[in-house]
């Protein structure tokens, strides 16, 4: 694996990453939100992976395991918070968040 | 000039991304996603150079496939009205990114990503848009919840994504020209995968009778306990009597076999750790979406009078 195949894989898992951050800043919807955040989780895997096919390192592919692991339990505990919302509120708009502090 | 380039083509995917996520008619939104996408590969295609980066050009063309794919799917993702849709191009970023895996000989990863990813996590999302979700119609756009069809006003959003972008090419670009001396690490020596085998003795073992029956088991090992040799390509091992017998490349451990070792020999605390974190987002999860059981005034005295029978109680 080149060096400029390298490039190219991180500059994939880059955009990923950026159409993420763009998206959890955009959309106003929990789910989609989280879902973005799953994105930036994509983006992470591939440079990890790539990092780790060029450098011979299997320790990239594990680390893509605890990355799986993590979304698992986000989603998990996320969604949960999204049925407490939408039980109280009728809603899963992310403004109304802005109510549990009263 | 040149060096300008790459941050002309992430200007051009943030002014695309703007307009995309501008509300505005669909056709336009989806040409400006096309325009969005062809920035990223004349990104891609700058960094990277040619298709005779890669090995072969097959893998280059899949490259640019699958990852432009990625990009497109996960540009629509953030820019669909309806949430639904959103998931299933998340899905469709999912399969992309394990053809990108594959590519990068993960299979592993590759198939536990689309088995955890698109089968389990996915499937969560959708059972609980679906059950959180009012009945929406193609026909009837208004039915849909404002906060789904008018997003944030996306210039702040898009130039930090722009900034961030910017940033991320111009490391990529700068950390991997191998004309700056001393820029890239040398490529990890094959040794440590061979060392994988060692460590899986029995399969070791039954490789070798396979290979040649009269070697005499086990192989001599130096002081530093290595008894697979490497020297320049050739890779050998040694008996008692003197004799040597090569090894072929194909009895290396396949890629699920030394993504297995690693885990549980390099990082064994992490992966309990693992086990941990998800028991305890299940017992989270668990709590923290528990509907509580509203009793009405009669159940609450004949609670209060200690008058409900085991049956009662679970209904």
């Amino acid at each position: 694996m080149t060096s400029s195949a390298l490039a190219g894989y991180l500059i994939v898992s880059g955009l990923l990453l950026v159409i993420g951050v763009v998206g959890f800043l955009v959309r106003r919807n929990l789910i989609v939100m989280f879902l973005c955040t799953e994105l930036m989780f994509q983006g992470a895997a591939i440079a990890f992976i790539a990092m780790g096919r060029y450098l011979f390192d299997y320790s990239g592919q594990v680390m893509v395991i605890f990355i799986l692991t993590v979304a698992a339990a986000e989603a998990a505990l996320a969604l949960a918070l999204v049925v407490l919302m939408h039980r109280q509120g009728d809603s899963l708009d992310a403004d109304a968040f802005a109510e549990l502090t009263e | 000039m040149d060096m300008f380039l790459p941050y002309i083509a992430c200007l051009t995917f943030a002014l695309a991304l703007y307009a995309a996520l501008r509300p505005s008619p669909i056709t336009v939104r989806v040409g400006m996603i096309a325009v969005a996408v062809a920035a990223a590969g004349w990104l891609l295609g700058l960094v990277a150079g040619s298709l005779s980066a890669f090995a072969d050009a097959s893998q280059g063309v899949f490259f640019v496939i699958f990852s432009l794919c990625a990009i497109a799917s996960a540009l629509r993702m953030i820019t669909h009205d309806q949430p639904i849709y959103s998931a299933l191009f998340f899905v469709l970023v999912v399969i992309a990114t394990a053809g990108l895996f594959v590519l990068l000989e993960a299979e592993f990863m590759a198939f536990a990503l689309v088995i955890v990813y698109a089968g389990a996590i996915l499937i969560t999302y959708m059972f609980v848009l679906m059950l959180a979700n009012q009945a929406t119609s193609q026909d009837e756009p208004d039915t849909q919840a404002a906060y789904d069809r008018i997003p944030r006003e996306p210039a702040a959003a898009v130039a930090v994504g722009f900034l961030l972008l910017c940033l991320i090419s111009g490391t990529v670009i700068k950390g991997t020209d191998v004309s700056i001396p001393g820029n890239l690490p040398a490529p990890g020596n094959p040794q440590a995968q061979w060392a994988t085998l060692e460590h899986l003795s029995v399969q070791f073992e039954r490789e070798v009778a396979e290979l040649d029956p009269d070697f005499a088991w086990p192989p001599v090992s130096d002081e530093a306990g290595n008894s697979i040799h490497i020297e320049g390509t050739e890779v050998f091992i040694i008996a008692e009597d003197g004799s040597t017998l090569v090894l072929p490349d194909s009895m290396l451990p396949r890629n699920t076999q030394q993504v297995g070792w690693s885990l549980v020999n390099d990082f064994p605390v992490s992966l309990e750790l693992a086990g941990v974190i998800l028991l305890m987002a299940m017992f989270g999860a668990a709590i923290i979406a528990r509907r509580a059981i509203e009793l009405g005034e009669q159940e609450k005295r004949r609670v209060l009078l200690g008058e409900v029978s085991k049956s009662e109680d679970l209904s």
